[in-house]
């Protein structure tokens, strides 16, 4: 007798659904946790999981895999990478694993609630697995940035972000609270493994890791690497739920979950990646323009998914094409100019070759983002360094939670979409934000913003430090001490000579 | 002004301990963030439906602690060595498999008992799978990431033994196509041996309560499962001459050994706080009765083990008085 090959047995491992006697159904799988739309069971237990592994190889594989990713650690941990990247690698660095580490963990909840309420076995076997991958991402990371946490007191955000109301940290839950988190099994696994997973882990796991290999950050892109080789297999949960959705007549609604996800990862991406690529990443080092990365591997890649699955782009595509032009420089100034609130050391990246780079990757941007870089750059020469900090709250999105932004310079476009809902008014960065809110206001309208906190009372305009858990010794500084302004001394030095 | 580029020596939540955090501690230790704020556990309005379900089964759960983050898995188990530990665990049986194969060891069995083999063994992979889910919604709703690691694990390796099962419920298919392998679905909805196990699981997944439902899991119901085949089951194939179904059912039972380790330490941590003492003892009295009617039923069915129903019950004892609690 041979030893059978897994084809031979799987269908078994995964005939385990049965009706159940002792409680009703809707006990067991109540829609709210399972399926809103109640499709079905005939057809959602025809769910076949595209990637098909079992738990034999799973282990084998992984273990293997983190023999790889652990490896490169050990090796890097002797080497000096950290203390001789540039000031804008280090901010990315840290940045990321605060970002970052804690959403990796948070997934493992939510693949539990795939594993306890879908309603085919195959699905639930997988996101079993999917739990124990995020355990993975989120364990590696820790590991990483605890090795860097003996070189900076940064990466204590590591750990410390999930128990905090930082504005960035707020912003990212109520994102990916919104899309893995607080919906039934099937609409979070549209969001999250179609939209979110499928979409746009490329940009961390692709690109950034890219960057890393050309900073010389082996470890960081092999970790990179390796954790997306874990998405490739769990992300594939999300598929075959959309064409259940779409063979039984709820395309509409699949298109809805996905147009919301896709518009609220992209803000999430944008205002962090977006930066981390175009301002962050050494120049000489960089693989592209993340506006360039964004429509090679993001856009084009997800729209052929979607059309190959017979779904459609998404209504907003034109804004989105426009926003990809300036949504992360916007929010690059506004992150540089908030320094003391984040936990990272941001740094500006915008001296005379970068910004040369930025106009030619981004046609227009000298006489727009470029303007107010000017005002920043005349206010470090003139040691007005408090100038550089505003002094007020900035106005942040009811959606996407991060900065209120336009675009500055000549044709300054700064509209404040606005939304009065049951005696409160609401603020949007733009139609799309305020479109999902309107798709299900009451989902929304209950959260309170930092700046809602301090307009309610709730937070004393001198206590937002305190209230984002932030203590003096974490406040975000310049990353390079102002060095960066110093080349303009030689520009400026030059054009006065040239009477130019 | 640079003064904050200084690194530290561990996260700020571990410093002032008295020794150095493990590895363990520093990569398992208070990440959930689902546990920030009592009034939601997610950031969106405090109303939405699933706010109301964290509050109502963890914030409002019958188990209170003031502090879960406290809890730490007697084994330290994190995810690499989860998957070393495994992988090795899994070559064993992988080999097991192969050499009975090997040995045509299927064939030599005793008609009579490879005939009652679908009711008593393979169909087991119904309740397993009830366990895999149960184990998943102490993932989502474990108010400290240590338990949800814990039960993360716990729930991977219910899969494992579905896997292994499944594997020999081809096999034996193969071996006997006539015997019914591979068609369980109706012993597990139907049989009586069944339905003790099935009301038992079934009303523990329909329970919501975060602390109820953890306990039903892991001090009542899986104990009782895991006793009821990986020892006494375990026991009549050995007498039955089905070493290899023996030997699996013992391979199982080294992952039932550290699902009773964690959980001791979960009781343990959860009878620091007094008032639990009372919750836990109501849990159990509601529980118990259910798993003593589930064990009597299946054990009633095992051949040639007359006191399996006792002993069972008196295993169960055994694990819920190491835990720390007087059994029902
Ligand atoms: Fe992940
Ligand atoms: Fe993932």
């Amino acid at each position: 007798m041979a030893l059978l090959n897994s084809e031979d047995w799987y269908d078994i491992a995964r005939d385990t659904n049965w009706t159940p006697r002792y409680v009703s159904e809707q006990a067991l799988f109540p829609k709210e946790l399972s399926d809103v739309l109640e499709m079905p069971l005939e057809l959602l237990e025809t769910f076949d999981e595209p990637y098909k592994v079992t738990y034999r190889d799973y282990v084998k594989t992984q273990r293997e895999k983190d023999v790889g990713a652990y490896s490169v650690k050990a090796a890097l941990a002797r080497s000096q990478m950290y203390e001789n990247a540039s000031p804008g690698w280090k901010a990315l660095l840290q940045m990321h694993f605060g970002a970052v580490s804690f959403l990796e963990y948070h997934s493992v909840s939510a693949f539990a609630r795939m594993t306890r309420f879908g309603r085919a076995p195959g699905m639930r076997n997988m996101a079993t697995f999917g739990s124990l991958d995020e355990m993975r991402h989120a364990q590696v990371h820790l590991y990483f940035a605890y090795e860097y946490l003996a070189k900076s007191r940064t990466f204590d955000w590591a750990q410390k972000a999930p128990r905090t109301d930082n504005w960035v940290i707020i912003s990212e839950r109520h994102t990916f609270d919104d899309l893995e988190h607080t919906r039934d099994a099937i609409s979070a696994a549209i969001m999250t493994n179609f939209a979110f997973e499928t979409a746009f882990t490329n940009l961390q796991f692709i690109a950034l890791s890219a960057d890393a290999a050309n900073c010389g950050d082996f470890s960081f892109s092999t970790m990179l690497q390796s954790i997306q080789s874990d998405e490739a297999r769990h992300a594939q949960i999300g598929e075959p739920l959309l064409k259940m959705m779409i063979d039984s007549g709820r395309k509409a609604e699949a298109q809805k979950l996905i147009d919301i996800s896709f518009w609220r990862c992209w803000k999430q991406f944008s205002a962090l990646s977006g930066t981390c690529m175009d301002y962050y990443t050494p120049l000489d080092k960089r693989e592209g323009s993340f506006k360039e990365f964004m429509n090679e591997w993001i856009l084009d890649q997800f729209v052929a998914k979607l059309e190959d699955m017979g779904m459609e782009k998404p209504w907003y595509w034109d804004l989105l094409l426009e926003d990809i032009e300036v949504f992360h420089h916007a929010q690059q100034l506004g992150i540089y100019l908030y320094r003391p609130t984040e936990w990272w050391h941001p740094i500006a990246g915008t001296n005379p070759a970068e910004r040369a780079w930025l106009e030619e990757k981004y046609p227009g941007w000298n006489d727009t983002f470029g303007q107010v870089w000017d005002v920043i750059i005349e206010n470090i020469r003139a040691g007005r360094l408090d100038s550089t900090i505003p002094k007020t709250l900035p106005m942040l999105c009811n959606m996407h939670g991060l900065e209120l932004t336009g675009v500055p310079g000549r044709k300054w476009n700064l509209k404040d979409h606005t939304l009065d809902y049951q005696g409160r008014r609401y603020h949007f960065q733009s139609v799309v934000d305020k479109w999902i809110f309107e798709q299900e206001p009451e989902r929304y309208a209950g959260h309170l913003s930092l700046i809602d906190r301090v307009a309610q009372g709730i937070v004393a305009p001198d206590g937002v430090m305190e209230h984002m858990n932030m203590a003096p010794e974490e406040y975000g500084i310049e990353g390079t001490n102002y060095a960066w302004v110093e080349a303009y001394d030689d520009a400026l030095t030059t054009r006065r000579a040239t009477g130019t | 002004m640079n003064t904050a580029t200084n690194g530290l020596k561990t996260w700020t939540t571990l410093a002032g301990g008295r020794r150095r955090p493990t590895e363990y501690e520093v990569v398992s230790y208070n990440l959930h963030t689902r546990t920030r704020h009592p009034g939601y556990a997610y950031e969106l309005s405090p109303e939405l439906f699933m706010n109301r379900f964290y509050r109502e089964h963890v914030g409002g759960s019958v188990l209170q602690h003031p502090d879960w983050d406290a809890f730490r898995d007697p084994d330290e188990l994190i995810y690499r060595q989860y998957n070393v530990l495994q992988d090795g665990h899994e070559e064993y049986v992988d080999g097991l498999l192969e050499e009975h194969a090997r040995n045509e060891h299927d064939l030599a069995l005793d008609p009579a008992w490879l005939k009652g083999l679908p009711r008593l063994y393979t169909a087991a992979r119904y309740p397993l799978h009830a366990l895999q889910m149960a184990a998943a919604y102490v993932v989502q709703m474990a108010p400290a990431s240590t338990i949800t690691n814990c039960a993360a694990f716990q729930g991977a390796d219910q899969y494992r033994w579905i896997s292994r099962l499944a594997y020999r419920t081809r096999e034996l298919q193969v071996a006997c196509p006539d015997l019914g392998f591979g068609a369980e679905r109706a012993l597990w909805e139907d049989d009586p041996a069944w339905q003790g196990f099935r009301e038992l699981l079934e009303k523990l997944l329909a329970t919501y309560d975060w602390g109820e439902h953890v306990i039903a899991l892991n001090v009542v119901a899986k104990p009782a499962f895991d006793l009821c085949r990986c020892r006494q089951l375990a026991r009549a194939a050995r007498d039955a001459g089905d070493t290899l179904t023996a030997m699996l059912l013992e391979a199982e039972w080294r992952d039932s050994e550290r699902s009773q380790r964690w959980t001791q330490a979960l009781v343990a941590l959860t009878l620091q706080h007094a008032p639990n003492d009372a919750a836990i003892a109501t849990i159990l009295a509601r529980w118990q009765p259910l798993a003593d009617t589930a064990i009597d039923a299946w054990c009633a069915a095992l051949p040639g083990v007359p006191e399996a129903a006792a002993a069972v019950k008196r295993g169960l004892r055994e694990l819920q008085q190491a835990c720390g609690v007087q059994p029902a």
